[in-house]
């Protein structure tokens, strides 16, 4: 049984048809949570998908405790798990024999996956529909039955893409106290465009923009090398659309007498605004640019092919 | 995981969709074996189904008995003393059919000294009826002299080198030196012959629906990542998936031929089993066997090229992700040598002759004269085509393994 120590990500360049999904980036990860922000196509998916061996970079290592991942092959797939974006299942199986199934190829004694398929389906309520077939459960239903899989095998890194795509408030309150039990002295890595999952749970946070990784740190520590500064400001609605083309505008209210807006700006946009507190958001919205991560529908690929195309 | 494997396979709609076709087409291809044989009545109209088989098997088995000169001699005298009645004489169709009923008993037999007088390439259903008693002497002579005759004619002996016309002329003599056959009632395994290759041919194809979708269906489900992603997933996992694939195949096709076996035999019984094929309308085939040997071999020869035909679709499916293009394999395995196999190109006959789907119509390949030359012995088709298939289908088993292991998730 391997014991996880780090994991080392060293130059991990991933190119499809000439453009660079994944570009030279280097990261050493030890126990603890790590949120991956990004807009869509910033290469999220690619590097996960990489260091769950799914991929192979084009350039580049990803090494456990110095063993190069690819060569370790089934030895260091014992001790992973992994819930994909697009999480798949097999429609006519239920609950309960889809992850029975996924237990078996995990490598898990029969006796011991009964007993955890047990107890996961309990963590993630889904006992009243254990023996529903999956192709029936609601969207996030079936999220939670991804998750469920992903832990299956006490894995050491885990390795998580939108966990809480689909989830209600309520489920995504159940998945971070979730996570926060089962990330004991392991390494959890998960993507979500919900900044506020990963504000909470995670112990670094990890930016990334076009391949590369542009930042990374504590949470507090990324709050605070935030190039810009918050302002809230109250404008009359006529002049709301102009600051938001001088201006990264993190959110709009109407209130009575205008438009509130949440300026990121490194000057005080007016001598009326008043500094408030950065959040992650505020952060993503500093590095991700003008683009608003939750309005864009593109996927990976998508910004792939423009960035080709260009 | 075979057992989650398996169970993948038979809760998919498909897998249960085409347990149902094949159990409607194996009822219809019974209902067709029965219905096949009937018996004339006084009145020349056709009984069918139990009561007309157990009737029409009591006349055959009148005739049971060793094929002698003195036999032979004695079913041309009966066939033209009814010939010359006066219903034999009519052209009348419902004298006719009197008549044939007066000669359904040794109908068998009749079609024998079809087979023996008529020559290669040749079937002339009334040619028994020109025959006379003192011709009965020739009749297992004739098989020797008309392999003869037909080795003579100028395509043949570009068709077959020295050693193989030795080969043919030899199995002959042995056939000659069996003489005289055994005749017994053997509808039960005329019957089951004549429909086997359809029932293997349908079982084969509907299972190609179930296993065209068992290596890419981890794809279409989007499933692959969690898969591949897992311990044994490049691994223990895949095997799984071919053992069940493979158990699955083997469960339906032996379920399928029991089943069809059971309703062909319990209707018709097993008389006749120990009787040489070439009683039971294999005159002219070479291969010394009995009908149970021909059922054996109809059994495992199309369970081979059936597991072959359904490996290679998995292949495809594994390799190509897409089960439409797995799932054409098996049609095109059936269809495309009937295109090619016309040719007057000799090689090209033999290329054919070594197809996987001859495999699944033995009763056909029996009557086959392919031969091939390995290591300086002559060897007939079916000596060939069960151990060529059943050895690349074990090497398609590792071939599958490792090509489904090294693809990438989508």
């Amino acid at each position: 049984m391997v014991i996880f120590m780090e994991l080392k990500i060293e130059n991990l360049t991933k190119t499809f048809q000439g453009a660079e999904a994944v570009s030279h980036i280097s990261y050493t990860m030890g126990k603890g949570v790590y949120g991956l922000l990004g807009v869509n196509g910033a290469g999220k998916t690619t590097l996960m998908r990489m260091l769950c061996t799914l991929l192979e970079p084009t350039e580049g290592t990803i090494c456990l405790n110095g063993e190069d991942i690819f060569r370790m092959g089934a030895k260091y797939r014992k001790i992973l798990g992994y819930l994909p974006q697009e999480f798949g299942y097999y429609p006519d199986f239920t609950v309960k024999d889809y992850l029975l199934y996924i237990a078996s190829i995990k490598g898990v004694h029969r006796a011991a996956a009964v007993k955890r398929v047990g107890e996961l389906i309990d963590q993630v309520g889904l006992t009243k529909v254990q023996n529903r077939k999956m192709k029936k459960l609601s969207g996030g239903m079936k999220r939670r039955a991804g998750i469920a899989q992903a832990m299956l095998n006490h894995p050491s890194i885990l390795i998580l893409d939108e966990p809480t795509a689909g989830l209600d408030p309520n489920e995504r309150i159940r998945f971070r106290n979730l996570l926060s039990e089962f990330a004991q002295d392991r390494l959890v890595l998960l993507s979500t465009h919900i900044v506020s999952d990963i504000e909470s749970v995670a112990n670094e946070i990890l930016f990334m923009k076009e391949g590369m990784l542009l930042h990374s740190g504590t949470p507090e520590a990324v709050i605070g090398a935030m190039p810009e500064r918050v302002w809230r400001l109250t404008v009359p609605v006529h002049e709301a659309s102009a600051y938001d083309r001088h201006y990264k505008v993190a959110s709009r209210k109407a209130v009575s007498g205008g438009i509130s807006l949440r300026i990121l700006s490194k000057e005080r946009p007016h001598s009326e605004a008043e500094e408030e507190n950065a959040t992650l958001e505020d952060v993503f919205l500093s590095y991700a640019g003008e683009q608003d991560p939750f309005s864009s529908e593109k996927t990976e690929e998508d910004v792939l092919a423009k960035r080709t195309w260009l | 995981m075979l057992y989650f494997e398996l169970k993948k396979i038979w809760v998919k709609p498909v897998t249960k969709i085409a347990m149902l076709a094949l159990a409607g087409m194996l009822a219809i291809i019974c209902y067709l074996a029965i219905h096949g044989v009937y018996y004339v009545n006084e009145s020349g109209e056709n009984e069918y189904g139990i009561e007309a088989i157990q009737k029409l098997k009591a006349e055959k088995k009148e005739w049971n008995g060793l094929l002698t000169e003195e036999v032979i001699a004695e079913v041309i005298a009966e066939n033209r003393r009814l010939n010359e009645t006066e219903k034999g004489r009519s052209e009348n169709i419902q004298d006719s059919n009197i008549v044939f009923g007066w000669k359904q008993g040794f109908h068998d037999i009749r079609l024998l000294l079809m087979y023996s007088f008529c020559k290669f390439r040749e079937a002339d259903y009334y040619l028994p009826d020109a025959l006379v008693p003192e011709d009965a002497h020739s009749f297992y002579a004739n098989r020797s002299l008309h392999l003869q005759e037909w080795l003579a004619e100028e395509e043949q002996q570009h068709r077959f080198s020295e050693k193989e016309r030795a080969f043919l002329i030899g199995r002959y003599d042995m056939l000659e030196e069996r003489a005289p056959f055994y005749y017994d009632y053997a509808d039960g395994w005329k019957q089951f012959f004549e429909w086997a290759a359809a029932a293997i041919m349908l079982t084969m194809l509907t299972l190609s629906f179930v296993t065209a979708g068992i290596f890419s269906g981890e794809f279409g489900y989007k499933a692959d990542s969690v898969f591949y992603a897992s311990y044994h997933g490049r691994g223990k996992a895949v095997a799984a998936k071919l053992e069940a694939g493979f158990l699955f195949v083997t469960f339906v096709y032996f379920a399928v031929m029991l089943l069809y076996s059971v309703v062909v035999f319990g209707i018709f019984g097993i008389d006749g089993a120990e009787l040489a094929i070439q009683t039971n309308g294999r005159w002219k085939s070479f291969y010394l066997l009995t009908n149970l040997q021909q059922y054996v071999l109809t059994i495992l020869g199309g369970y081979i090229g059936t597991v072959f035909i359904l490996l290679l679709t998995m292949l495809v499916s594994a390799r190509t992700k897409s089960p439409v293009a797995a799932v054409t394999i098996p049609f095109m395995l059936l269809f495309l040598p009937g295109f090619v196999s016309g040719s007057s190109f000799a090689p090209v006959g033999k290329i054919t002759g070594l197809l996987p789907d001859r495999l699944l119509d033995i009763n056909q390949t029996l009557s086959l004269f392919y031969l091939y030359e390995i290591g300086g012995k002559v060897l007939g088709i079916l000596h060939v085509l069960p151990t060529l298939y059943a050895v690349l289908s074990a090497l398609l088993f590792p071939v599958i393994c490792q090509v489904y292991r090294k693809l990438s998730a989508g």
